[in-house]
């Protein structure tokens, strides 16, 4: 079982990624499980097609005592388990808490128990918090991916990560498995998250272009292979996912300092 | 007495937190020039008796008011921790007797306390309507999480009509309980005093800052400050109500007794009220007189305070020589939270008695100052002590009588050392004149038990049919 989790600036396209990713996945074949860690809890829509199911800190709250896997597991598309942790409000409680809770609650009911290729976890944007570092801890993910893009602040927010990352990295688990572009049509974009990417010691395993049949996929609440396989932007997922299962490249992140990293954005002519 | 500790050869950094009273001065066991270090953060690898900020605010300031509902948000084992350990004795039934909590689990955490916490306090307030307010103390993880418990306290208070005062005295805040009181002090007086006027005539009022009541303390000195002359209007926070509180402003003196945990209401009154205070001690006779001489020069009434003072010693001096003559020439080492270790030095003097040595959990400067001014040349003075320091103090210099807390009171009955309880006292009061007489029959009989006769007896042999198991052993 490889667990997997996705980080990224908050906006980037990040959850449509991972769910378009695990969906491909699926079709190749493999068993997953999608953990949200988002008290937003819309990490698994497109998977579910719109099926909105209660989230795991929901159950426990209305149910302390007798939660079941089945109230909080729903099955998506390609049989992709689909399991969101939920949270609290904006602006209230500890949405980080709510994380480990329900990840604890999870592996106490034996969500790992079955026999899974993948499980990946979809965190939201900033690592504010230990909480939101909870899929990274020792025993869950070994493997990160970063989605960006060739703007500065998706950048800025990658490299933030990636410090969250090697902290972790130095005990000696998780890993940077490399940058995923999810095209913003900037000037230079391949070269420069490539060049980003050398820097901080890892890869762009792929570069996303932009597609509408993604706006249009997700407006059917579909992922884009569930919507129509045919597309050439389908294959784009497919791609990436092959790269992924194919993946031996795992590394410790360098992460930059400020001044290196508007250096690097000079360079590639973004800020003058 | 030269204040290295055999347990401190690992952990030198206590060494700055002992010294030695050394021609009147304070001589430091590091040897160093500088006055004894306190009120610092606890060195890591001390196993220090510290309480938490929150414990200082709910279980010293806020508790010991007796009509207000005490709630605690957070966690259930933060609401018994604090309650009940302290016996600061009202005359009300309900005080005490309860106490409240909005129970934080693991999923309010994650969602937010803010409606539970609301929810608890308009409960409590509804099932208890003779209460005049709601107290609510904040903890650590209501705190981490970010609860507003102040704008619940303001929609607290116009639900149910009556104050809810929320203390923000999140254990983790602060070096030890100190900073709790601090803040207990700090929010009662912006959230209460001077809200409502007084009623009568506040000529001679003073306020009593700083005593808590304990075993009924107050029952011992207040009657002599009535028959003095003056009104007692708020006794700062010890058998009083929350009314008491928001006229208390009216005083015209601010008589203070726990310069610790209490100073800072009768500074901030003078600061915003312009009331004057002065600081009594009140244990022992030349204290406790000391105090009413004061109190009676500030309004003018020293005839009569000579009168109690002759009446009142008159009245106890055959005890007094007895006790005198029984106790003499013992050798105490007192612990205690901070001020009852200088304030009572003086007091055993007066019995005969020296202090060896002397220790404070919280104490800051001003406590070692008044300690070092007080204690005999020779003494040990100590700064947050932690267990294994108190055992060596107590086999290595031999104290007759250990006078401390619940915490250490077994510590000194297994090493067979004769022990009176001073935080929560044995059979209390002890201040006052006839306090003072309670405090003197308690160390006579800690001291003359025939339970020490029997400790050094060996114990009973082991039958012979276990002879061989414990052979084998």
């Amino acid at each position: 079982m490889r667990q997997v989790a996705f980080y990224g600036k908050g906006g980037i396209g990040k959850s449509t990624t991972q769910q378009n990713t695990a969906a491909a996945l699926a079709s190749l074949g493999n068993s997953l499980m999608v953990v949200g860690c988002d008290p937003k809890a819309d990490c698994t829509r497109l998977l579910l097609r719109g099926k909105r199911q209660p989230s795991v800190l929901d159950a426990l709250r209305d149910s302390p005592d007798d939660i079941q896997l089945a109230q909080v597991i729903s099955e998506g598309y390609g049989h992709v388990k689909c399991v969101e942790s939920g949270g609290p409000e904006p602006g209230v409680g500890c949405g980080g808490r709510g994380v480990i809770t329900a990840i604890q609650t999870l592996e106490k009911l034996g969500a790992y128990e079955n026999d899974l290729d993948y499980v990946f976890y979809d965190v939201l944007g900033d690592v504010v918090c230990g909480g939101f570092a909870m899929p990274i801890r020792e025993g869950y993910a070994e493997e990160i991916y970063i989605v960006c893009s060739g703007e500065y602040m998706a950048l800025f927010a990658a490299n933030n990560i990636s410090k969250g990352i090697r902290k972790f990295a130095e005990r000696g688990y998780a890993r940077l498995g490399g940058l995923v572009c999810n095209s913003r049509m900037v000037e230079n974009e391949a070269e420069m998250v490539k060049e980003f990417a050398r820097r901080l010691n890892t890869q762009m395993i792929h570069f996303i272009p932009r597609s509408r049949d993604v706006q249009r996929a997700e407006i059917n609440k579909k992922t884009v292979i569930d919507y129509d396989s045919e597309l050439p932007q389908a294959n784009e997922y497919v791609l990436l996912a092959t790269k992924i299962e194919e993946n031996d490249q795992f590394t410790i992140p360098t992460p930059m300092n400020q001044d290196e990293l508007e250096e690097l954005m000079r360079d590639y002519g973004i800020i003058d | 007495m030269s204040g290295c500790f055999r347990c401190n050869l690992t952990i030198p950094e206590r060494q700055s937190h002992i010294a030695v009273k050394k021609g009147g001065k304070c001589a430091r066991s590091d040897g160093s020039a500088e006055f004894i270090e306190s009120n610092t953060r606890t060195t890591p690898g001390d196993m220090t008796e510290r309480g938490c900020t929150y414990a200082g605010c709910r279980g010293v300031v806020g508790g010991p008011v007796k009509d207000v509902i005490q709630l605690t948000h957070g966690p259930v084992g933060c609401a018994f921790f604090s309650w009940g350990y302290r016996p600061h004795v009202a005359d009300t039934d309900f005080h005490m007797k309860y106490t409240f909590i909005s129970d934080m689990n693991e999923t309010n955490i994650v969602f937010g306390g803010e409606k539970r916490l609301l929810q608890s306090i308009v409960e409590a307030a509804q099932e208890f309507p003779d209460a005049q307010g709601v107290f609510v103390y904040n903890t650590c993880s209501t705190a981490l999480i970010g609860d507003d418990g102040r704008d619940v306290a303001k929609q607290a208070e116009a639900l149910i009509g009556k104050p809810v005062v929320f203390f923000e005295c999140e254990g983790f805040r602060g070096v030890s309980q100190s900073a709790g009181h601090h803040v207990g002090n700090e929010t009662i007086f912006k959230h209460l005093v001077g809200s409502e006027e007084p009623v009568g005539d506040t000529s001679t009022a003073i306020n009593i800052i700083g005593d808590y009541n304990i075993k009924n303390d107050l029952r011992t000195f207040e009657p002599l400050f009535e028959e003095l002359g003056v009104r007692i209007l708020t006794r700062f926070t010890g058998n009083v109500s929350v009314n008491d509180l928001k006229s208390m402003h009216r005083a015209r003196l601010n008589v203070v007794h726990c310069q610790r945990s209490a100073t800072y209401i009768a500074e901030m009154m003078h600061d915003k009220y312009g009331t004057p205070y002065i600081d009594v001690t009140l244990f022992g006779i030349q204290a406790m007189s000391a105090a009413l001489r004061k109190v009676a020069a500030f309004f003018g009434l020293e005839a009569k305070a000579e009168e109690i003072i002759a009446r009142e010693l008159g009245r106890m001096q055959s005890q007094l020589d007895y006790y005198r003559h029984r106790l003499s020439g013992k050798r105490i080492f007192i612990y205690q939270g901070a001020p009852r270790a200088w304030h009572w030095i003086e007091m055993f003097r007066e019995l005969g008695m020296e202090t060896i040595a002397a220790a404070t959990t919280f104490g800051h400067q001003d406590d070692y100052e008044k300690i070092f001014e007080r204690i005999q040349e020779g003494g040990l003075v100590i700064d947050n002590p932690n267990v294994l320091e108190l055992e060596e103090v107590l086999e290595t210099y031999k104290p007759d009588l250990f006078v401390s807390g619940n915490k250490e009171k077994y510590v000194a009955y297994k090493l067979g050392v004769p022990f009176v309880n001073g935080h929560t006292y044995d059979t209390g009061p002890y201040a006052g004149f006839s306090g003072m007489l309670n405090f003197a029959r308690d160390i006579d009989r800690a001291l003359t038990s025939p339970v020490w006769k029997l400790l050094h007896t060996n114990a009973r042999p082991v039958p012979e049919q276990l002879h061989a198991l414990s052979d084998a052993t």
